[in-house]
């Protein structure tokens, strides 16, 4: 009777499988590319684990700020955590080592960058990543828990100041 | 508590059918698949109309692949449409791009020179291939669209079915072989 029961709930692992692979799947994070979002401060070791939602990857469904896996058009088999930076049609001003002063995203493209600008490798080297490419959006940070939940969206680039704040900081000006 | 017995066996269909249909899914992504290709950029290896091939998964994300292989790739410019293509280009290739934007047959004298086709080269970059169709007047390929990143191949085409053939040639089976050939082996 245990025997049965343990191989009916071996005929579950293809469900959870499909469910990791569509629709929400945990990631751990390696690399210090996007700290101070992922993996902050360098004395702890400890690796963040993120929440990836996989629904609507294949649609045109980002907006820049969004936290993106994706399969790195360098080698295939390694998954990246960046920032979208632009979206298509837009014109950006990549940084070293890119050789051009300024780049228009193709179609279906996305330009990517990690929020820890100096150790990371994102499109300034690679150049814009297809959106076929993308595997999921980090919804929210799963471990540690005292940073569970935190905001992510919103990198240094990306962020967009709240109307209010610009009020304020123009009147402080004057 | 026990539930009635036509709640029950409605209840164990559907959990059966989504866990076969999880199965069956899954064979789809990762073993192998049997889909409809359209167009003339594959002529005449595939037809426009009517042909069905069939994909190993085994080989998505370019893996053990080799110049001269068929593959199925999602479109780079495009994640909603897949493309058919020949592999014409491996990592670290020299590729000459597109010597027709040059040719003379086809193009003002003006444009032959423009377009510079004989002299504008690419390093297929690592992690990337250079993909062509086998008809190559008519396919949009990397020629327009560049490099396609290895993540974006979703399996290998090994075999095709033409289904306007009749039963009798077997839906017009065939292999579908790497057509590139070293010269040794003639």
């Amino acid at each position: 009777m245990s025997l049965r029961k343990s191989l009916l709930a071996l005929t579950w692992i293809p469900v959870v499988y499909t469910f990791t692979n569509h629709v929400y799947q945990p990631y751990q994070i390696r690399g210090s590319s996007m700290s101070p979002t992922f993996n902050p401060g360098t004395d702890s070791t400890t690796k963040d684990i993120v929440l990836v939602s996989k629904l609507k990857v294949k649609e045109t469904s980002f907006t820049r700020g969004d936290v993106i896996m994706f399969r790195s058009p360098e080698n295939p088999e390694k998954i990246l955590t960046k920032r979208v930076v632009g979206l298509q049609g837009d014109r950006v001003r990549p940084k070293s080592p890119y050789p051009k002063a300024q780049t228009v995203v193709p179609r279906n493209h996305l330009w990517v960058e990690g929020d820890n600008a100096f150790h990371s490798i994102d499109s300034n080297n690679f150049g814009p990543v297809s959106q076929g490419l993308v595997v999921g959006k980090v919804v929210t940070i799963l471990w540690p828990l005292s940073r569970f939940g935190k905001d992510i969206l919103g990198g240094r680039d990306a962020r967009e100041l709240d109307p209010k704040d610009m009020l304020v900081k123009l009147i402080g000006e004057i | 508590m026990r539930y009635p017995d036509s709640v029950r066996f409605v209840v164990s269909t559907l959990s059966w059918t989504l866990r076969a249909g999880c199965v069956a899914h899954l064979v789809h992504e990762y073993i192998y698949e049997f889909t409809e290709t359209r167009g003339e950029s594959m002529l005449p290896t595939l037809q426009s109309h009517y042909d069905y091939v069939h994909a190993l998964k085994r080989y998505r994300l370019g893996r053990e692949l080799d110049i001269g292989d068929c593959v199925v790739a999602v479109k780079p410019s495009d994640p909603s449409h897949r493309v058919c293509k020949r592999i014409s280009g491996m990592p670290g290739d020299v590729i000459l791009i597109d010597p027709s934007s040059s040719s003379e047959l086809t193009n003002l004298p003006t444009e032959v020179i423009l377009h510079d086709g004989f002299n504008k080269y690419i390093r297929v970059p690592d992690g990337h291939v250079w993909c062509t169709g086998d008809n190559l007047c008519h396919s949009l390929d990397s020629r327009s669209y560049s490099v396609l990143p290895m993540g974006l191949i979703t399996g290998k085409i090994v075999a095709a079915n033409s289904m306007n053939r009749g039963v009798t040639t077997g839906w017009g089976f065939r292999w579908i072989q790497n057509s590139f050939v070293d010269e040794s082996d003639d």
